[in-house]
């Protein structure tokens, strides 16, 4: 009775020292602090386990390789679960340790808080690409190293459109016809809805109905049935990758026929796995490379993922890891920038720092990153694979600003 | 759970110092003290941080009263909660962004206070429709309809509908500078800090009252037994519906309170989890007690919170602790329940009973 009375007051006492050094907690001087904010427990999950890895990973090869100017980063990791209230505390921790930028999750929390960020002046490297988080008027610290959504799906549309169209037997006969499928309720899923119908308006598509799907659905089988009396050549897919795969395998099971195009987080190695050969011929947009690929720098993801992490076998490491890389890194090279023009405040940072990028070659498969003072959307240009016999291959490679300069200069901003 | 013992000497000789809010004046100086604080240390003290905590602490709280009535007060199962959070928190944000109010009740700051009350009220009656199903079913069936109240309300109406208002898709944004009280805009921690203990206080004085009241004992009649209930005169379907009432009501002050602290709002914010996180709130807290409400809602989020911080300069020594400890917090918070209905089944709330009744009666107990 006595020693387990002192093995819990050893317990109590090391939680509560350990609680009071994390309330007062204040880093060296060399360092610089950066927030993460992952989902490693909710709805996103399935995606964000391998994203929150790929940042710490990330961030060890960015101090390893002489951090930011020599000074190295603390990165303060924390999981949300995707419950928006939690986000929102968590974002003020960040700003009581004192964290210069942040490295943010979905589209949810990183729309709440925008205004905040603004406020506060603090660069907000998001996981959401979210169109509307493009315009600096609007959300001047909100930034990514990605194709934005609505830039995705318009590119996905356009690549079937010029590749996969010509080959169909009703060709040059009627309208190609299109129906999306979505979580009408969730902000990330819904954000590019409007874009991707314009784009199809614009090249003559037939909309078919929007089918409705969760991010969390395993069973589809009625919106499938749904769309059976449309026929439908083609079905963007928005969610995630366990709700994407559902509806591949639902679609594929009832013979809806129909061609698949797929957004960034619902088109990983993982997708295979889940919806068998309901996934060959699926076409999706991945503005990085897949992991593993023979592309530069990627043998870094490779060998920092294998040293830090053994325990998770390679071959269940995915694309996210690539794009958490491509957060870290582009938002390593916005301090080193501003960290030599000798301003690493929040203003600095996006001034100083994101705001000079001009066609900034990170590696791993992605197209060069530009951002001003005007525009936050870093690529105009989507890189659209498909999954075919067994291996994911480019596709195409749709440059919106270079197919429709106006447009993307005047219209499509923001939304 | 009874009414707290009272110390030696003190005696009650009508119903009236019975039902008083502050029996002793030990009492009124404990009630003082907390409003001291409440009202002037934590806003001193605290950094936005932690009043982002207390906020977050103070919508749970919101939230839990309304589940803590149907659930610990009138026995009737829900978990659709999140429904009527949602209902008030659109209604308030529509009111406040779409209705034409008059220059000089935006001038002064009265929209959002308005907003509230009208959030209220639709919330309220919102719940009492998908209260009707208990004048014929209760327990799990109960459940099963009140689940309902989440997808009909969030999945359905509020996203394919209310959501399209304004044509912005499924994020209502909400401006700095939207919402303001009086002259103040609701643009810090600090000002959402106030707006919440006001909102908390005023919940706690309407619930307390209404459980002293005989609509009170009439809805812990129906919790007991409705049978008896209804055989003792009590109109039963009736005081459910209230109960429904009251509680979405209240349901309705949590969605238009926490608007104040968001900058947009969309369907996402209300999952149906959150309604099952509420009913969490109160079993930890203790069913059946205010008290177990606050306490509830005071260790889910400070735990959570508690055990992040605890790992920060753990991480110093052990780097790999930081995304080790990602998985590692919502299992030590699952195990933290286990232990808790284990060892305490009757909640926080009977535990702060029992250290009241021990320095109440210290050092007589009779």
């Amino acid at each position: 009775m006595y020693i387990r009375n002192l093995w819990s007051k050893v317990f109590i006492l090391l939680i509560a020292v350990a609680l009071i050094a994390g309330f007062f907690s204040i880093a060296g001087a060399a360092t610089i602090k950066i927030g993460s904010l992952n989902d490693m427990t909710g709805a996103t999950s399935d995606v964000g386990k391998d994203y929150a890895l790929g940042i710490s990973e990330a961030i060890r090869y960015i101090n390893d390789t002489g951090g930011i100017n020599g000074k190295q980063i603390k990165l303060y990791q924390f999981d949300y679960g995707y419950r928006i209230p939690e986000a929102l505390t968590k974002y003020n921790l960040f700003k009581r340790l004192k964290c210069v930028a942040i490295l943010g999750w979905g589209t949810g929390d990183t729309e709440a808080l925008a205004p905040t960020v603004a406020r506060d002046k603090i660069p907000y490297v998001s996981a959401s690409y979210s169109g509307h988080l493009c315009k600096p008027e609007k959300t001047p610290y909100n930034l990514f190293f990605a194709t934005d959504y609505s830039t995705q799906s318009r590119g996905l549309i356009t690549a079937w459109f010029d590749k996969k169209w010509p080959q169909k037997p009703d060709y040059g006969k009627r309208k190609p016809r299109i129906a999306m499928c979505y979580m009408s309720a969730s902000p990330f899923s819904s954000s590019s809805i409007k874009a991707a119908k314009e784009q199809a308006e614009m090249l003559g598509f037939e909309i078919g109905p929007d089918q409705d799907v969760s991010l969390y659905a395993i069973d589809t089988k009625s919106q499938i049935l749904a769309l059976k009396e449309f026929k439908p050549d083609v079905l963007l897919h928005t969610n995630t990758v366990m709700s994407v795969a559902a509806t591949l395998r639902d679609s594929y099971a009832l013979g809806l026929g129909a061609d698949n195009l797929i957004k960034c987080w619902g088109y990983d190695e993982n997708l295979p796995k889940l919806a068998g050969r309901a996934a060959e011929g699926a076409i999706g947009c991945a503005p990085w490379a897949f992991f593993g690929m023979d592309v530069p720098l990627m043998d870094k993801v490779v060998e920092y993922a294998k040293k830090y992490n053994p325990g998770i076998p390679m071959e269940k490491r995915t694309v996210h890891t690539v794009q958490a890389w491509a957060s870290a890194l582009g938002l390593a090279e916005a301090l080193k920038r501003a960290d030599k023009a000798g301003d690493l405040s929040g203003e600095g940072i996006l001034k100083k720092g994101f705001e000079t990028m001009k066609d900034f070659e990170i590696g791993l498969g992605i197209a060069p990153a530009t951002f001003t003072a005007t525009d936050h959307r870093s690529q105009s240009e989507a890189k659209i694979y498909e999954y075919k016999n067994g291996k994911f291959s480019l596709l195409d490679e749709v440059d919106l600003k270079k197919r429709w300069p106006d447009k993307w200069a005047n219209e499509w901003l923001g939304w | 759970m009874s009414t707290t013992w009272l110390p030696c000497s003190v005696y009650h000789q009508d119903y009236a110092q019975d039902h008083r809010w502050w029996q002793t004046k030990f009492i009124k100086g404990k009630m003082i003290l907390l409003f001291v604080i409440l009202f002037v240390v934590i806003p001193l003290v605290a950094d936005s941080y932690l009043l982002s905590i207390c906020n977050l602490i103070g919508y749970t709280v919101l939230g839990a009263l309304g589940v803590q009535l149907l659930i610990g007060f009138c026995g009737q199962i829900t978990l659709g909660h999140a429904a009527f959070i949602a209902v008030g928190a659109y209604t308030s944000t529509l009111l406040i962004l779409e209705f034409p109010w008059p220059k000089f009740m935006l001038d002064y700051g009265i929209a959002y206070p308005v907003s509230i009350i009208i959030a209220a009220v639709v919330a309220g009656i919102w719940s009492v429709l998908f209260g009707l199903p208990s004048a014929r079913v209760k327990g799990f069936y109960l459940i099963l309809t009140t689940m309902a109240a989440q997808f009909i309300t969030v999945d359905f109406i509020i996203t394919q509908y209310v959501s399209q208002i304004g044509g912005r898709g499924q994020a209502f944004s909400l401006p700095p500078g939207t919402i303001k009280v009086g002259p103040w805009v609701i643009d810090s921690e600090l000002k959402v800090y106030f707006i919440m203990l006001i909102m908390v206080i005023l919940c706690v004085i309407i619930m307390v009252n209404l459980l002293r009241s005989s609509v009170g004992r009439a809805w812990v009649a129906i919790r007991d037994n409705d049978i008896s209930a209804e055989v003792m005169g009590i109109n039963v379907f009736k005081y459910k519906l209230m109960a429904f009432y009251v509680a979405g009501f209240i349901g309705g002050i949590a969605g238009a309170f926490w608007i104040s602290n968001l900058a947009a709002i969309s369907p996402e914010h209300f999952p149906w989890f959150w309604s099952l996180w509420l009913v969490g709130v109160i079993l930890i807290g203790g069913v059946g007690s205010i008290h177990g409400a606050v306490f509830g809602s005071i260790f889910m989020v400070v735990v959570m919170e508690g055990l992040q911080l605890a790992v920060i300069p753990l991480a110093d020594i052990y780097p790999k602790l930081f995304i080790d400890f990602l998985y590692i917090k919502e299992a030590a918070f699952g195990l933290a329940i286990c232990v808790f209905m284990i060892f305490e089944p009757k909640g926080l709330a009977y535990r702060w009973w029992q250290m009241k009744n021990y320095f109440n009666l210290w050092p007589f107990s009779y």
